[in-house]
């Protein structure tokens, strides 16, 4: 895999507005908003699009946790959606939670994943269609999956700190402010309960919207590139884990190093730092 | 005002001590009595109506408070005007990055809220919004929900500090 890529590794990943507007109707596709702002579907959505709520319908709603592979493959099937089915995830944040979800998918083994560049926001800055009409899709019958992919992709507390121990490269996609230890908050969102502001020892800070154009559209490889290979020290064959808060924002920066740059051993930790503030016996690091 | 709320304080008791305005406490039973998809649908209806709530051409204001807070996404302007008979009317304007519970919000304290005075707003205890929006709606990053409450109690706050300082000066 090249550090100085002219082109995305998997631009397959990625489908445009353009594009989506004229196959919005094609078979196998399913198009999944997914969003911050709890309502906004209800609000409006892509024709044909269905809805996937991050907590409601990914979260356990007892265990800080997935659901099981048991409620995936209902989630799926009401959906209409088989293993053959390419998912299309879009939503508000510049794909913050289309990209959790996306990320959540494929715990499960889903492999048939895209995100539509620019998200809910281009989509509407441009006028194209909208409905409120709820979608429905015949009922189809995912089998249970096998297994879940969390060593794969999902790193927990203890291999954060395994990571920052052995310097490997650690990203910290949040603010700035947060990072430095200055608020416990993102700026303009409520606390969400951490006793401790910092980062993880060793982390580099790279906000996640260092890798967005003004239109929530993904920068071009070569800017990409740039930012994580040289900026970050992320490297081939080398494992990175990225973190945030709850994993959401650190979900889209996930899907830009596996998928706009092509590596396979990036890891999400979505415990992130509501978990490793308060964890007792974590060691934190403040400042730039 | 009605009084028929009750909410559990530290030591799990139940607390008798709520007290809402009557066109707030039609709009709280009405959504107690939805079943979810209506109550949904009715706070989305509510929301599309909150540019309602906008200062109309003309209207003059006793206070006007537009700012933008670390609290909410975007900025969030109250405009507060008391009549001659001491009762208060508020408008509201949203930026376009306030979410649509927060929206919903605004548009019910509105109408709910019109025509009391600004004491009894400032009275008002917060314990009615999950009654309305439902508990599985409000979540960490839903809390902006409260915000327009504070926002309104702020603003009259202000009212009356000045009423009292003007009746002592």
């Amino acid at each position: 895999m090249a550090t100085n890529p002219t082109q995305y590794a998997h631009p397959d990943a990625l489908v445009e507005t353009d594009w989506l507007e004229k196959h919005l109707k094609d078979e196998g596709i399913r198009i999944v908003e997914s969003n911050e702002d709890v309502l906004l579907y209800d609000t409006g959505h892509i024709p044909g699009a269905v809805h996937i709520d991050w907590r409601a319908d990914l979260q356990d709603p007892v265990i800080r946790d997935y659901i099981t592979p048991e409620k995936f493959a209902e989630l799926c099937s009401k959906n209409g959606i088989t293993p053959d089915t390419t998912c299309i995830f879009y939503g508000d944040k510049a794909n913050w939670w289309a990209c959790y979800a996306l990320w959540a998918f494929r715990l499960f083994g889903h492999g048939k994943v895209k995100i539509l560049n620019g998200g809910r926001d281009k989509w509407k800055a441009e006028g194209r269609p909208m409905t409120k009409e709820r979608s429905t899709y015949p009922r189809a019958n995912y089998p249970l999956p096998k297994k879940r992919f969390d060593k794969e992709i999902r790193a927990f507390a203890d291999e954060a700190l395994a990571q920052s121990k052995a310097k490997k490269p650690l990203i910290d996609v949040r603010s700035p402010g947060e990072f430095k230890g200055e608020v416990t908050h993102m700026p303009e969102y409520p606390q969400e309960g951490v006793l401790r502001g910092g980062h993880i020892p060793g982390a580099k800070s790279m906000p996640w919207k260092t890798a967005t154009n003004e239109d929530n559209t993904f920068k071009s490889a070569p800017e990409l590139a740039k930012i994580y290979f040289d900026q970050c020290g992320v490297k081939p064959g080398t494992d990175t884990v990225v973190y945030c808060r709850i994993g959401e924002r650190s979900s889209h920066t996930w899907f830009v190093l596996t998928y706009l740059l092509g590596l396979d051993n990036v890891r999400n930790y979505d415990g992130s730092w509501t978990e490793w503030g308060n964890k007792v016996g974590a060691p934190i690091e403040k400042g730039a | 005002m009605s009084k028929d709320c009750g909410k559990l304080d530290e030591a799990g008791n139940t607390a008798l001590h709520s007290d809402y305005p009557d066109k707030l406490n039609n709009i709280i039973h009405l959504f107690e009595t939805l079943p979810e998809d209506e109550r949904r649908e009715t706070i989305v209806s509510y929301a599309e109506n909150a540019k309602k709530q906008e200062p109309r051409k003309d209207e003059q204001f006793d206070l006007v408070d537009v700012r933008k807070d670390e609290e909410c996404m975007d900025t969030v302007g109250v405009y507060l005007q008391v009549d001659e008979n001491g009762k208060a009317h508020i408008r509201m304007t949203l930026g376009p990055e306030v979410q649509t519970l927060t929206r919903a919000m605004t548009a019910i304290l509105c109408k709910g809220l019109e025509g009391c005075t600004p004491q009894e707003i400032l009275d008002l205890p917060s314990d009615f919004v999950t009654r309305i929006v439902g508990a599985e709606l409000v979540r960490i990053r839903s809390q902006t929900i409260y915000y327009v409450l504070t926002r309104i109690k702020g603003i009259c706050k202000v009212y009356l500090d000045r009423q009292r300082m003007a009746e002592v000066a």
